[in-house]
């Protein structure tokens, strides 16, 4: 490794590779900063503009609205209770009502210092860790995948708010909709009622944009004119994070990294299962679980650190398998392959200097993220001054036009709008929204692992005990539905006590 | 307003502007721009052949401008794409066996067009499927591959997706060596997941494109025991292994047709196709098509492209009680 890092870094520190990073992390976090508009949809945009350039700075480019978006999506999240991206819905329970607390600012900040940590831990992680890591990922099958999700869906209790039994009802809701379209394991049509664009399922990005923004705008409009303006003369928002809440920011932030990168290097999975496993361990881990869904620092480092920690950890099995770790990461292999570049463990002898001039380069990435990020942090802020008048009906026109730009077709904004309606009258039941877009995410995965491994074992469900890492996952999941139960027996004490005075 | 505030409001915009100007200078170019959409995912084989096709249409051409944009969708893209766009319309798009000869088939109910609503153009490339096991079972040609099939109670084959040209071929090879009870086809979201399940034991063989297997065997995870062809590999990292044809058993290749819309100006028409004719015989396309992608240029005319599909149907009508059993 050693005698690819100094030619590396000669290939990499040109001035041309650090406009390119630069122009990348702007377009990345101002695009994953507008609802709809997510991180998938941005690369695929760019990614022509690559095809003129060399590897390194195409792929530069790239990286840069890779990490940033992973940043960009929370500042929405923070700002507008909207998440630009998927993967910014866990930071939208603490990083809302933070702003509202007139900690804009300083939810930012949170947001931006804990994704620049993450992205460095995963580029680290990439760069010394890259193929025995690979290695470890390439031993998970379906079984070992299915017991992730079973993990996953653990979190329903943790963002259930008041009721786990409604927050089991709005998760089922979400697992039922991820049912949409063709059966990936026979291809026949599913609750399509012969509607033609149904048969490709429903898109997370459209459903986000339903859920949880135009609702919110629906939301707004039930409200008098009074209510709707904050007064921010009053919120004297300096942006200090004081050092009891770095203190408190550390711990989730080091184990959402390390929960970002296993999550990661596996194949199928992504940045918003790793945000949502991240804020669930935080929260079950906290001495303060109370404060998480009222501006919670612990929540929002926790979802972004961990969000950003998939960035380098997806590029694991790309560079040393050849397997893209995520949708994206797919897309940029593009950017290597229409180089000449077929990714793989080979690759590190015959073309090492580049590899890790790339691998060193998303390190890069993530500085001038922070750097950049510094500069944006307050103008961002100033969108929570914008009347509430003009900012409506921008965020109204950029859900729209998010909608419509995922699949160049009209049919996604009528979904956004069901969602919204779905979302609205669930509000009016008082059942929590988050549930649905956990079903959403991890539906199709457990459904497809679940009936694969069930496929190859001939039915037989001793195939999800098959392997050491089978009994891990068992292991996680037990301790997270012990430390769930621990958690309410513990909220349901202090209810009791007074109750039993009263008697 | 600060006049910080305002300076950096000043500086961002101007950012903007500098960005959306070198950026634009690579949006638009002179003559008529052809929009080439294909119906697939953007990291596919496809898509990729098809942007650096696009990249290099200006150089071969003062009149034409190839723009391609990637809409995964099958054949609901190609639904909107066909109502979109009428003779004579600047757009092109993709249609393959998979849409033609498989969906046409299985399921014609989700196909709003059909072959007659397009004009053909060109073949983008061509791509031989290989089939690999699993490194432990030592099937190294086709000859292997007969005794493990005589000896087998069950063989299972990793796909990428359940009904794909993949799903099919799987079931056209075992199913003419008898073995169509034993088979059990076991689809994954992807061509990479599925070469990695046969590379850790989960099925016993997978199918693919070549390069979508490269990496695994190049680590020794699989072997690769014949292609889905007439004759063995000609060049490449797997040179010489047996055709499946060589064998009497059924094959296709893996084609992706550029189509115009029906009714579009002949000329028009040809003039794409010198077009592409001569952007796929650039040297440097030659090569990375070769080398990187691991595909073929085969240029084409409508009587092979209407053999293709005719050969790919008889294949999915005969087997398609093995992809998917009633």
């Amino acid at each position: 490794m050693l005698q690819h890092i100094v030619p590396a870094s000669g290939l990499l520190f040109t001035l041309q590779n650090i406009l390119w990073i630069n122009i990348g992390v702007f377009i990345g976090a101002v695009f994953a900063a507008i609802p709809g508009l997510t991180v998938i949809l941005c690369v695929i945009l760019f990614l022509p503009v690559t095809y003129s350039m060399s590897a390194i700075p195409g792929m530069m480019f790239l990286l840069g609205i890779y990490c940033a978006g992973g940043y960009g999506g929370s500042v929405s999240a923070i700002l507008i209770n909207t998440p630009g991206t998927p993967h910014a819905a866990a930071t939208m329970l603490d990083g809302h009502p933070l702003s509202k607390q007139g900690r804009t600012k300083a939810a930012l900040k949170i947001a931006l210092y804990a994704s620049t940590f993450g992205g460095i831990f995963s580029a680290l992680a990439l760069l010394f860790l890259g193929p025995q890591v690979a290695k470890f990922a390439a031993q998970l099958g379906t079984p070992e995948c299915f017991m992730v999700c079973v993990f996953g869906l653990t979190i329903i209790a943790g963002v259930s708010g008041k009721s786990m039994i409604r927050g089991i009802i709005a998760a089922c809701l979400g697992l039922l909709i991820s049912c949409i379209g063709s059966d990936p394991m026979t291809s026949y049509d599913r609750f399509t009622f012969g509607v033609g664009r149904l048969y490709l399922g429903l898109d997370l990005a459209v459903c986000l944009i339903g859920l949880f923004a135009l609702v919110e705008i629906v939301g707004r409009a039930e409200k008098k004119p009074d209510e709707l303006h904050m007064d921010t003369s009053k919120m004297r928002d300096n942006g200090v994070i004081t050092k009891d809440e770095y203190k408190r920011m550390a711990r989730p932030t080091i184990l959402g990294s390390l929960i970002g990168v296993i999550v990661g290097i596996i194949p199928g999975t992504g940045a918003s299962e790793a945000s949502w496993f991240s804020y669930s361990q935080a929260r079950n881990l906290s001495k303060h679980p109370e404060e998480f869904g009222h501006g919670s620092v612990e929540g929002v480092a926790a979802s972004e650190s961990a969000n950003n920690a998939v960035t380098g950890a997806t590029l694991i099995p790309l560079l040393t398998l050849g397997i893209p770790g995520d949708g994206t990461v797919a897309i940029m292999l593009s950017a290597l392959m229409i180089n000449g570049l077929n990714p793989g463990l080979s690759l590190f002898t015959t073309q090492g200097d580049i590899m890790y001039a790339i691998m060193l380069g998303l390190i890069l990435v993530n500085v001038f993220m922070l750097l950049q990020g510094k500069v944006l942090t307050p103008i961002f802020a100033k969108v929570v001054s914008i009347p509430q008048e003009i900012l409506t009906p921008i965020i109204v026109i950029f859900c729209f036009a998010g909608a419509y730009s995922v699949n160049k077709n009209y049919f996604d904004v009528a979904v956004a709008l069901v969602f919204c309606v779905l979302a609205w009258l669930l509000r009016k039941l008082d059942m929590p929204p988050v549930p649905i877009l956990l079903g959403l995410v991890l539906g199709k995965m457990t459904e497809t692992n679940f009936r694969r491994a069930l496929l190859i074992s001939n039915g037989n469900p001793s195939v999800f005990f098959s392997s050491v890492y089978c009994w891990i996952f068992v292991g996680l999941i037990v301790l997270a539905v012990g430390t769930i139960l621990r958690g309410k027996l513990r909220e349901k004490k202090p209810q009791a006590a007074p109750a039993a005075k009263e008697e | 307003m600060k006049k910080q505030t305002f300076r950096r409001i000043c500086l961002l915009l101007s950012l903007v502007m500098v960005m959306s100007c070198a950026l634009s200078t690579t949006a638009f170019a002179a003559g008529e721009t052809w929009t080439v959409t294909c119906p697939w995912a953007p990291d596919g084989v496809a898509s990729l052949v098809s942007q650096k096709a696009a990249s290099l249409s200006t150089e071969y051409s003062d009149d034409i401008t190839l723009v391609a944009e990637a809409i995964k969708g099958d054949a609901a893209t190609v639904n909107t794409w066909v109502l979109d766009n009428e003779a004579g319309d600047t757009g092109l798009v993709f249609v393959g066996e998979g849409l033609l000869s498989i969906t046409a088939t299985m399921d014609p109910a989700k196909m709003q067009f059909g072959y007659e609503d397009f004009a053909f153009v060109e073949n983008l490339y061509s791509s031989v499927f290989v089939l690999s096991a699993d490194a432990k079972l030592e099937i190294n040609g086709i000859e292997d591959l007969k005794a493990f099939v005589e000896g087998a109670e069950e063989i299972t084959v990793a796909t990428n997706g359940a009904t794909g040209s993949e799903a099919f071929l799987a079931a056209a090879l075992f199913g003419s060596m008898g073995a169509g009870d034993a088979l059990k086809l076991v689809p994954y979201q992807s061509a990479a997941e599925a070469a990695q399940a046969v590379s850790r034991g989960e099925t016993d063989f997978a199918v693919s494109h070549q390069s979508q297997i490269l990496e695994t065997y190049n680590q020794g995870g699989v072997t690769v025991v014949c292609a889905f062809d007439e004759g063995p590999i000609e060049n490449g990292p797997f040179a010489g292994v047996e055709g499946v044809g060589e064998y009497g058993y059924p094959y296709f290749r893996n084609r992706c047709f550029i189509m115009a819309r029906a009714g579009t100006d002949e000329e028009k028409v040809a003039e794409l196709k010198a077009l592409y004719d001569d952007i796929l015989a650039d040297e440097e396309v030659v090569e990375w098509l070769h080398d990187t992608m691991l595909l073929e240029v085969d240029t084409m005319d409508v009587e092979a492209v209407e053999e293709h599909i005719a050969n790919v149907k008889g294949i999915v009508e005969e087997y398609i009680d093995i992809v998917q059993p009633a």
